[in-house]
């Protein structure tokens, strides 16, 4: 018993890099062993499929891609699987971006969904509009006058030259947009300036840390459900039945938090036990 | 003194009123000045003052290189990634079928190469050590200090567990055998009484094992002891409580702030 | 301006803008007037009590213990002989936060001066770089020591998120400062800093409005000045009594809000029980 308490004490001081080693291990190990573990959809998750589901189908949606390469685990999967059921169900996708980086992932997700999977066709059946600097004066912008913002796509065609383009002027022409957000300019840059005024109706996907400061937006009901990290992202696949990499990642997710919340447990163990010897004492 | 002072903050008045009122009048030039003109006079300033900015990191890592000061080594790697990113943005695109700036984009092109297999790589890496700055800030700072840190540490471990398809494969009866178990240590703490203790734990098995048979063991219910229904709620009601809030302090100190600027009473951006 | 000025002007500007709105106001925007009204009504609340300030009244301020220890963190880098590292935030002017930022740089470079401790400020854009070396230059001014202030003590680093932290990481492994100050907007670096700021065995303050964030400085700093506290953080630092009076405005202004609400969440109630047609949800929308 001693021994416990001296080894669980003696964990209280361990060099943080034994606990880096520990939770890549658990991290890695899942990943070329895969637990299989089910995945059942939250309520804002189902909100968002939910949603897009009903949607009539050649509806013009917007897709706004703001993250970048780090952020891309959790949000990359959202926008793949948002694609699928955007395509899937015939709707016309025109994505836009917020951040630089955004284009880069964007026109990723477009080649891999559209031209690969679905063998669509760039023009007619999905654009790639690209970014503008600016942030929410871009946002002002597409609500504004689309047009005035992108004379030019992101392979430098004319936007009057491109099929699917006609009829869209501004914001209110879209049926639907959807954000896959990372922070600022983001979704609340576009609840603010763009859904709010005109009604059109939103959903987005953002990293699980933003999670906390997009919700209060879900509840007032000015988004609809909210695709929550990569956790969402795997729900999403989940409810397409298409899984990918936000599925794959799940298990070690899940691994890594149990870890942690051991490491936390075991950590007020060593601090309980050192209140009581040093009352003791 | 003129420039130095009143004049800066005369077009710090001029410029943030018209910002704010403008919102309010229906002219088109004020609306347009409003919405697109004044972020993007921002813009623009912002994108040439990157050149103050560049030229402060050259000089910098020059003087680090000339002078040996320590770690100059690195500096080399600074300084060739500075004029590598430029050459890649500027004088190179690598695929002659693309034009300047699409190229940025389009494949095959030395700046997409640079995003691809460069930027993305070390982005994404920096942004990996959350994961373990994370588990060890855990590890360090979580400790049942008060009620306020028990209340966090435990909503923090039920959304922790509850987010991930763990969490929805792990039964609330468990989590109810769970509570009893604790409730046990609880009242052993307390009273010291074994026979407490042990009455606790065993009717409180009891107890759940019979609503357990008479309900069929499903996962979800009581739905009370259902970690992703938890989870769920501590995000619907005390997070969006807290949050907004919160949201509404900042809001509020943002707005002093701003009028602070414009009524000229905070004039730190000239130095005062 | 005195009272008697004040009250005279306030009563003219609301006996105008009256005419104008019953002479058919032209230009204005009907639907925003509710916004209008309630920026009028607290821009007069704040500006009353920064006039009461003025005058001399003594306004009571809270405790907050991370602004004290800033003094307490600046001495502890004299005693040590090591820098104070002071990071403005990763975004540009255009955001409040790097503006509070660069106010508490100010005071923050005040004490620097005085002490003779050096200071090192990297920052993430080139308008903030310009902004802060003024300030800077400022408060050496000030302390007498212009001699001490260089312009490189505020460097500019890079625009990228990450590849600033990066950078911030490796002064603070390098340098090892002794003190860690950390004002203004953050993202995902924030743990990343914290946490190797809390490796070196600084002695870490941060102050932020980013709601994501200030979790995570909990968690890894010693002090954090959370939301509305580091905005007050001038008020503090200074103790102006305009600035001072500029927060008791602030909670006067939370008063009025949460009054709102209240009643709001009444006037709510009685419409959807049908016992009167208006909706407050309607009225204070904002189009």
């Amino acid at each position: 018993m001693n021994f416990l308490i001296d080894l669980i004490l003696k964990l209280g001081t361990v060099d943080r890099r034994w606990i880096f080693l520990i939770i890549g291990t658990v991290v890695m190990i899942p990943l070329f062993f895969p637990l299989g573990l089910p995945i059942r959809a939250t309520a804002t998750t189902q909100q968002v499929y939910d949603t897009i589901d009903a949607l009539p189908h050649g509806s013009k949606v917007l897709v706004s891609c703001e993250y970048g390469p780090s952020t891309k685990p959790e949000i990359h999967p959202m926008t793949l699987a948002v694609m699928r059921h955007l395509f899937k169900n015939n709707h016309k996708v025109y994505v836009t971006c917020l951040w630089p980086d955004g284009q880069f992932l964007a026109e990723e997700a477009l080649d891999q969904v559209g031209g690969e999977e679905y063998g669509l066709k760039y023009g007619e059946d999905y654009v790639l509009l690209g970014f503008r600097p600016g942030n929410e004066a871009v946002v002002k912008g597409i609500v504004s006058n689309l047009r005035k913002l992108y004379t030019i796509d992101s392979r430098g065609t004319k936007v009057t030259e491109i099929p699917m383009m006609d009829g869209i002027h501004r914001f209110e022409d879209f049926d639907f947009l959807f954000s896959a957000s990372a922070g600022y300019p983001g979704t609340i840059e576009w609840v603010q300036y763009a859904v709010d005024p005109t009604d059109v109706p939103m959903s987005t996907g953002t990293t699980s840390i933003q999670v906390n400061e997009v919700m209060p937006y879900v509840a007032a009901g000015q988004v609809n459900g909210i695709l929550a990290g990569m956790p969402g992202a795997a729900e999403y696949e989940a409810l397409i039945g298409v899984p990918g990499i936000g599925t794959s990642g799940m298990d070690a997710q899940s691994v890594a938090h149990l870890v942690i919340v051991l490491f936390i447990v075991l950590g007020n163990i060593g601090y309980f036990i050192e209140r009581h010897r040093s009352k003791k004492y | 003194m003129l420039w130095k002072r009143q004049i800066p903050i005369l077009i710090v008045a001029v410029i943030g009123s018209l910002t704010l009122f403008g919102w309010f009048v229906d002219e088109p030039n004020i609306k347009s000045f409003v919405d697109d003109d004044a972020t993007q006079w921002y813009d623009i300033l912002a994108s040439f003052a990157i050149f103050l900015g560049g030229f402060n990191l050259l000089k910098l890592q020059l003087q680090k290189v000339l002078r040996k000061q320590y770690g100059w080594q690195y500096s080399l790697f600074a300084i060739g990634g500075f004029f590598f990113a430029i050459i890649a943005g500027f004088f190179y695109k690598g695929n002659p079928d693309v034009a300047w700036g699409t190229h940025v984009t389009a494949k095959g092109t030395l700046f997409k190469w640079m995003f691809t297999y460069m930027f993305a790589p070390m982005q994404a890496t920096m942004f990996a050590l959350l994961a373990f700055f994370v588990a060890s800030a855990s590890y360090r700072a979580f400790r049942i200090r008060n009620f306020e840190a028990t209340l966090l540490l435990v909503s923090g471990i039920i959304i922790m567990i509850g987010r991930v398809p763990l969490g929805s494969n792990i039964s609330s009866w468990f989590i109810l055998y769970l509570l009893v178990l604790i409730s046990g240590i609880a009242v052993n703490a307390i009273f010291k009484n074994k026979q407490y203790t042990l009455g606790i734990v065993v009717g409180g098995i009891a107890l759940v094992t019979l609503a357990g048979n008479s309900m069929g063991w499903p996962l979800d219910q009581p739905g009370l002891f259902y970690l992703p229904y938890l989870q769920e709620w501590i995000y619907f009601f005390p997070n969006v409580a807290g949050a907004r809030s919160i949201m509404i302090g900042i809001g509020l100190g943002i707005f002093a702030t701003s009028i602070r600027y414009i009524l000229g009473i905070e004039k730190s951006y000239i130095g005062e | 301006m005195n009272d008697r000025d004040f009250m005279v002007g306030a009563s003219g500007i609301t006996l105008a803008f009256l005419i104008y709105w019953f002479m058919g106001h032209p230009f204005f925007i009907e639907e925003r007037i509710v916004m209008f009204l309630a920026i009028m009504s607290f821009s007069g609340t704040l500006m009353f009590f920064i006039r009461k300030a003025r005058r001399g009244e003594e306004i009571f301020l809270r405790e907050i213990p991370g602004l004290k220890a800033v003094e307490e963190a600046v001495g502890r880098s004299t005693e040590m002989g090591k820098p104070v590292l002071y990071v403005p935030g990763i975004m540009d002017m255009d955001q409040v936060e790097t503006v509070a930022g660069v106010i508490v740089l100010g005071h923050v470079s005040k004490m620097t001066a005085r002490y003779e401790t050096t200071l090192n400020v990297p920052v993430s854009r080139a308008i903030v770089m310009k902004a802060a070396r003024e300030a800077c230059k400022e408060s050496y001014l000030i302390e007498g020591r212009p001699d001490m202030f260089h312009e490189d003590m505020v460097h500019y680093v890079t625009d990228e998120q990450f590849a600033y932290a990066a950078g911030v990481n490796g002064i603070m492994v390098r340098e090892k400062p002794a003190a860690c100050l950390y004002m203004g907007k953050f993202y995902a670096e924030s743990l990343i800093l914290a946490e190797t700021g809390n490796s070196i065995g600084a002695i870490q303050i941060a102050g932020t409005a980013s709601q994501a964030q200030i979790p995570f400085f909990v968690t890894a700093c010693d002090y954090t000045l959370i939301g509305e506290e580091f905005f007050a953080a001038s008020a503090y630092l200074s103790q102006r009594p305009e600035l001072i009076g500029g927060v008791k405005g602030q909670d006067m202004i939370k008063v009025i809000v949460i009054t709102l609400i209240l009643g709001g969440v009444i006037l709510r109630l009685f419409h959807d029980m049908g016992m009167i047609d208006f909706s407050i949800l309607e009225f204070l929308a904002v189009r």
